[in-house]
């Protein structure tokens, strides 16, 4: 294989300048050098670095500072083929693909188009512009209906000057290294049209390359392009594609200046078509569009704050039940950082428990796991609850909750000192985290969990030493929480106005009382709970159970038969007891 | 012309804060019609910044009007109103933080009478995330007034929250229209405190305690809440006492053990599908 390339810096240069090129520059390269680049494409050996685009490389990394939420954005390390040339084998990776999404509908199943998804995260690493072109090439026939398409892909990564390249690409690719799938690719050009699944496949990894390489401003004018696209589109295969593309299309918006906070951020602007999206989707009785657009609006409510709003969406929209995992994982996510917000605890330690255990295992969903995590504590803490010290001891989240713990620390002593050095110090973290004005509210269960402690300590203990104790302003103060503290049932005790002190009254026998039987009713529910979802969850092949039934029909024969033998006696006790005794 | 009569509006309220509420919301609608001629009632990519500003500026007059003329529909109406407002750039419209944070501050306050509490902490998250004029949301006086005010009443300090609102750390005297609310409201948060947490109560003490200015209004409000007054001494009413807490005793009993006999046959049904 030719190591050099001669149309290497033209294409080069064509990353930087090109992106905004006009069809004349692509019509005229299409008729002249149509063979060279072809050739061009296929003898690139050397992975091209993804071209910097200088105005936007001082933007944040996105995955890791903002993005904890987002679980396909870690990657699983990936082992690269060291013997096959990295390029072919990308470029043949990604046409199994195509493989994969026909069959999705031939069969109309959608297992098949999810498997084609996955791969996407292996394919991420390897992908550069010139495998992107060179696979784009080779699918699309120039006279093809979707050859705009191609284009616009081709344009989309600043590849706009290769052709596509239809059987000439082919002719050379057979001399080539991968001329199985060359071949088979020419001859399907010829009989049928890409399917549009193909096309959003491709559409997808442009996207997914643009924004590897923080292409944001051109990724997000494509994606808009690319919604327009699906929207016209209306096809039951392509949902769990489509709900991908407007996946990016969001992470695009949300890393285009001014950033999210700011109220005049582009994801505001890309409220309108996700709904509208979202409201097609319904329609359409599409979950996987319908899931994702949810997930990603509440996000995008959450970014700016606009807590109300994502309140009233939740309220007027109804999850869809049979998403996948990870989304009800995301949607529980918010909807108990929503709950939290509104002081609606229960609700929220419900949610956010939900979506702690729905949290995929792996590693690449960690920053989600934690995230939620935090938040769970955060609310158990305002529940008036003690997080157990195992949380804090799990892998990989150790050192990210340290904060929270010293956090619980100070509560579960109900030191208001400590409390409010340990927010002055890891203020910052408690913001970046979101959980800060959550935190804030904790002071009063701080002074709970002291008087509480308080309670169990003394039988009798002046307001005064509460006072001084619990760092409370004066004495009067102190007269009042502790009054408000044994309404709300935080204590048991009496107060004496006249010599000012607080009387605890006796503790009951908790073993007495219905809590234990209610903590066991709840354990019992969450199991039975479990249970009915794992069977909901549980895939039957179609049709497959006519086929079980004609076995155990069989069966069933067969077993009538013996029967009717030993009655006949062909096959008495004797041979059958022969076996054994011969073992 | 629109433009004229609106400045020369806007200056009139400003001029006399002290405008009877008839005529100032009379002026009001006037502004709004010469609003909608110029068509800037809600701000589009193509309102003038001028435009937006004087619009603003006449929500945000008409918003404190309604708080003084004690118009709560009003003014959740007008602070409605401005929130596109606020949520222009910079460059479109020049932010002018004292008189936003002031609306949001009564907006706020106006939320804690209302006891609605989800409302208040969603906008405060929003707070959070916005550029108030360049200091720390609690630091600023207007907003960190109903801040502070929603922490006190949260953990209980009530005489703080009473201290705040006779003192002069009441940030303007909008703010003020909230405090008759507010003391209601702290009194009846004490009073049924007290009822749980003390056995008795001797009268004289008890004006203190709830803030009351004279022992006539002490016995004003024990007769108010069904108090009985000995000796000069309050007794509550005790919510359970001492026959009715066996009879609740045994009924919670039944309940119990109706519960436990109910989830015991629930588990059985469940396992019999199970298995």
């Amino acid at each position: 294989m030719p190591g050099k390339t001669p149309g290497k810096e033209p294409v080069e240069n064509g990353i930087r300048n090109n992106q905004d090129v006009d069809m004349t520059d692509e019509k005229s390269s299409m008729k002249g050098k149509g063979k060279k680049a072809g050739k061009e494409g296929e003898d690139m050996t050397v992975v091209v670095p993804p071209p910097k685009n200088t105005k936007q490389s001082s933007q944040p990394p996105p995955a890791d500072a903002e993005g904890d939420v987002a679980m396909d954005d870690s990657d699983k390390v990936e082992d690269f083929e060291v013997k096959v040339d990295p390029v072919t084998q990308t470029i043949a990776d990604i046409k199994s693909n195509f493989a994969l999404l026909d069959r999705a509908v031939a069969l109309f199943d959608s297992r098949f188009s999810l498997r084609a998804l996955r791969s996407i995260s292996s394919l991420r690493k390897r992908l550069t512009p010139d495998i992107l072109a060179q696979v784009i090439s080779e699918t699309y026939s120039p006279s093809s209906t979707s050859a705009s398409v191609a284009k616009s892909l081709l344009q989309a990564i600043g590849k706009g000057d290769v052709p596509l390249g239809s059987q000439s690409g082919a002719a050379e690719m057979e001399i080539d290294s991968d001329p199985k799938a060359a071949s088979k690719n020419g001859n399907k050009k010829e009989t049928k049209e890409v399917i549009p699944e193909v096309d959003l496949f491709l559409s997808i990894l442009v996207q997914v390359y643009l924004f590897d390489s923080k292409q944001f401003e051109v990724g997000s004018n494509f994606s808009k392009y690319l919604t327009d696209r699906i929207h016209s589109l209306n096809r039951r295969t392509l949902d769990s594609l489509s709900a991908k593309a407007y996946y990016y299309f969001s992470l695009f918006c949300e890393q285009l200046a001014p950033l999210p906070p700011s109220p005049q951020s582009p994801i505001v602007g890309l409220r309108p078509i996700l709904l509208t999206a979202l409201r097609t989707a319904v329609l359409r009785k599409d979950t996987d569009i319908q899931a994702t657009v949810i997930v990603l609006l509440l996000r995008n409510y959450l970014l700016t704050s606009h807590i109300s709003q994502a309140d009233l969406l939740i309220t007027h929209t109804q999850f869809p039940e049979n998403a996948a995992n990870t989304l009800v994982a995301r949607f529980l996510y918010y909807m108990g950082r929503i709950r939290a917000i509104q002081l609606r605890y229960t609700e929220a330690q419900d949610h956010l428990t939900a979506a702690t255990r729905k949290a995929p295992a792996s590693v690449c969903a960690l920053g989600f796991a934690r995230s939620a995590t935090k938040f769970l504590l955060v609310v158990e803490l305002l529940m008036g609850d003690i997080p157990e010290r195992a949380t804090f001891r799990a892998n990989d989240m150790e050192e990210a909750l340290h904060p929270y713990f010293l956090l619980v620390q100070a509560v579960r002593v109900g030191n208001l000192e400590d409390f409010e050095t340990t927010i002055a110090d890891h203020a910052s973290t408690f913001r970046r985290d979101g959980t800060y004005s959550l935190i804030l509210r904790l002071r009063q269960n701080v002074i709970k969990t002291g008087i509480r402690m308080m309670s169990l300590s003394y039988s009798r203990i002046s307001l005064r030493d509460i006072c001084i104790r619990l760092h409370l302003g004066s004495e009067e103060s102190a007269e009042y929480i502790v009054a408000k503290a044994i309404r709300d049932g935080v204590i048991e005790a009496t107060l004496d106005r006249e010599h000012g002190f607080m009387k605890s009254k006796e503790v009951g026998d908790v073993y007495a009382t219905r809590e234990p039987g209610e903590a066991f009713h709840d354990r019992i529910r969450a199991c039975l709970a479990l249970h009915d979802e794992s069977v909901k969850a549980m895939r039957f092949p179609m049709n497959q159970h006519r086929l079980e039934l004609k076995n155990a029909q069989e069966a069933r024969e067969r077993e009538r038969e013996m029967a009717k033998e030993i009655q006949d006696g062909d096959l008495d006790e004797d041979d059958l007891g022969g076996d054994f005794e011969g073992m | 012309m629109a433009d004229r009569t609106l400045q020369q509006i806007l200056n009139q309220l400003k001029s006399n804060p002290s405008l009877p509420y008839s005529e100032a919301s009379s002026l009001l609608s006037k502004a709004k019609i010469a609003l909608l001629q110029l068509k800037a009632v809600t701000p589009t990519p193509n309102t003038s910044s001028a435009h937006l500003a004087v619009a603003r500026d006449v929500y945000e007059a008409g918003a404190l009007f309604s708080i003084r003329a004690r118009d709560p529909a009003a003014f959740t109406r007008y602070v409605s109103q401005l929130q596109p407002f606020y949520e222009l750039a910079a460059s479109a419209l020049p932010p002018n933080h004292a008189e936003r944070n002031k609306v949001t501050g009564l907006y706020l306050l106006y939320l804690l009478t209302e006891s609605d509490y989800a409302q208040f902490h969603s906008e405060l998250e929003a707070l959070g995330t916005r550029d108030v004029g360049g200091v720390e949301t609690e630091n600023d006086r207007f907003l960190g007034y109903p801040i502070k005010l929603e922490r006190w009443l949260m953990e209980g300090s009530y005489d703080r929250v009473w201290k705040a609102m006779k003192s002069r750390e009441v940030p303007s005297e909008e703010y003020g229209v909230f405090t008759d609310i507010l003391t209601s409201q702290i009194r009846s948060e004490i009073a049924s405190s007290s009822e749980r947490a003390y056995p008795s109560l001797p009268l004289s003490s008890t004006k203190s305690l709830l803030f009351l200015d004279s022992e006539g209004a002490v016995v004003d409000f024990a007769r108010e809440r069904g108090w009985v007054i000995r000796d000069g001494q309050i007794y509550f009413p005790s919510t359970s006492g001492a026959p009715g807490e066996d009879g609740a005793e045994t009924g919670t009993e039944q309940e119990f053990s109706q519960m436990v006999i109910q989830n015991t046959l629930g588990y059985a049904r469940e396992l019999e599908t199970i298995v």
